[in-house]
């Protein structure tokens, strides 16, 4: 009895994709498939041309993927890596976010000043939304109703109603702002400044800023710390920040949002991803050519697994 | 005509996208870095002064000279770190890490001035064509027009639009060579690291 429910729960855990870690190659035009288990290298895969953005559907059928200088989206299986279909973009798609129920795709086109939303089943655009200068950035509240575009030029984080695709808040923040994160329960909105060098902890409620993280980090002239990608674990305990070309990621305390430490990864270190059960995030190392794999629970750099030209996004299946 | 004029437009535009907090005479997408700080590669011992008189110890010196050396393979340096760590310690490992970073550091720092004044260049050069042109149109907009200067005149209008689009062609690759620097002194940081206790 006992070793068929083993069996039974391992057969519940282990689907095809289980863990799997698809890491978009932006010079190489390809996406690097991990096992997320093994962290051993499955196969490369061409995917057009820039690949940058890249995320994952919830039932994780349909791997999305910013083919920026092709200006669209190219939606793959991701098992066998064959291409399905396309999406509209618009020009140069950079980032990108799914609404948490896997429809619609939010874009943000960096040359015109868009947030493009598209709807994942008809293939459709829903609406062009117009917002600041080179938008950058995308992050989604968890109940999926607010989208949020960061503009690197104006220096802003909008905040966009997802159902009537209207800004209703701007909050001016340091400059250069790349990435937003909200926390798991919503309380919480970070955006990183890559230029400023800082994070933003914004009260989503208010729109009002509570707090800016600053890094300091011994030996490293403050120009090379760069914040670009962050995520946050479940419960909300653990911020972790990519500081680009400082090499490093940053821990933080998600209660007190207090750097705790600074973890030596690859260089150029971009974005990054948990596995589903958050005992390993992954980050893209741009310059070194390779994803750094962090022990959550240890905050420790476990391996290092080269992958192609250019590391740029990662996204882990889920479960 | 219209390709060239592109490309002045595009080098306007250039510095303007570096000018992000940086050097407006900077010609690369790559944010200028004028210089690498070793706890970029490095998260091993703080170096202090007894690590600084060590660096400078005739054999750690001897190995720095050759790792840094681009035409050694990684592998052959990373052989070269692991026969020199089964008798280093972590003071003589951290050593051998200052030495190599004092070596590339100021390489490094040689090419990005070289390449401020590679697009300083480039900036004078689109002025000399614009002023030609200019030049041009006078020439043929007069009432004789002077056909052995206008002759004279297009044909050194030509080299130097020539010699401003290959140079521009290689400005990409001209602004990777740091990250390549970058990525042999990350590398070795990494080999280094790894014989730490």
């Amino acid at each position: 009895m006992k070793h068929i429910l083993t069996l039974a729960l391992c057969l519940a855990t282990t689907p095809a994709l289980a863990n799997r870690v698809f890491v978009s190659n932006e010079k190489g035009n390809d996406v690097t498939v991990l096992d997320g288990e093994t962290l051993e290298v499955i196969g490369t895969y061409p995917v057009g041309n820039r690949p940058r953005g890249i995320t994952i559907s919830p039932d994780g059928k349909e791997l999305y993927v910013c083919a920026s200088d092709d200006n669209l989206v190219r939606v793959f299986d991701p098992e066998t890596m064959e291409e399905l279909h396309t999406l509209p973009s618009g020009p140069d798609p950079e980032l990108f976010v799914l609404h948490p129920s896997g429809n619609p795709l939010y874009i943000a086109n960096e040359d015109d000043n868009l947030v493009t939303v598209v709807d994942t089943r008809t293939h459709q655009v829903l609406a062009e939304i117009p917002v600041g200068v080179e938008p950058e950035g995308m992050g989604i509240s968890p109940d999926g109703k607010v989208v949020i575009n960061t503009s690197e030029t104006t220096n802003m984080a909008h905040f966009i109603d997802s159902e009537s695709f209207e800004i209703f808040a701007n909050v001016l923040v340091d400059s250069r702002p790349r990435f937003a994160q909200y926390s798991a329960d919503g309380s919480k909105l970070y955006v990183t400044s890559e230029i400023g060098g800082t994070v933003s902890v914004i009260d989503p409620a208010t729109q009002q800023i509570v707090k800016k993280i600053s890094f300091d980090i011994p030996g490293v002239l403050p120009e090379a710390i760069q914040p670009v990608g962050a995520r946050i674990t479940s419960d909300g305990a653990k911020l972790f920040v990519a500081l680009g070309p400082a090499n490093r990621v940053a821990v933080i305390d998600g209660a007190t949002d207090e750097v705790k430490d600074y973890l030596l990864v690859g260089q150029r270190v971009w974005q990054m991803a948990f596995t589903p059960d958050e005992k390993y995030l992954f980050t893209t190392n741009g310059n070194s050519n390779d994803v750094s794999v962090i022990d959550v629970a240890a905050e420790k750099v476990v391996k290092s697994v080269p992958v192609g030209q250019q590391p740029w996004g990662v996204v882990v299946a889920p479960n | 005509m219209r390709s060239v004029l592109t490309l002045i437009l595009a080098l306007a535009a250039g510095p303007a996208l570096a000018a992000n907090g940086t050097d407006p005479d900077w010609p690369c997408i790559q944010r200028k870095q004028p210089h690498l700080s070793l706890g970029q590669i490095w998260s091993g011992p703080a170096p202090d002064e007894a690590i600084g008189d060590l660096a400078r110890e005739p054999a750690i010196a001897a190995l720095a000279e050759r790792l840094e050396q681009r035409r050694l393979p990684v592998e052959e340096a990373e052989a070269d770190i692991a026969a020199f760590a089964e008798t280093a310690d972590n003071a003589r490992l951290t050593a051998l890490m200052v030495a190599v970073f004092d070596r590339i550091e100021p390489e490094r720092s040689a090419l990005i001035a070289g390449i401020a004044r590679y697009g300083q260049k480039q900036v004078e050069l689109a002025q000399m064509i614009e002023d030609r042109r200019a030049k041009m149109a006078a020439l043929e907009a007069a009432a004789e027009p002077d056909f052995d200067a206008i002759d004279s005149e297009e044909a050194a209008l030509d080299w130097d639009q020539r010699i401003f689009t290959e140079r521009q062609q290689s400005l990409t690759y001209v602004c990777e060579t740091p990250v390549i620097l970058e990525q042999r002194a990350f590398a070795l940081a990494r080999a280094i690291a790894g014989h730490l206790e």
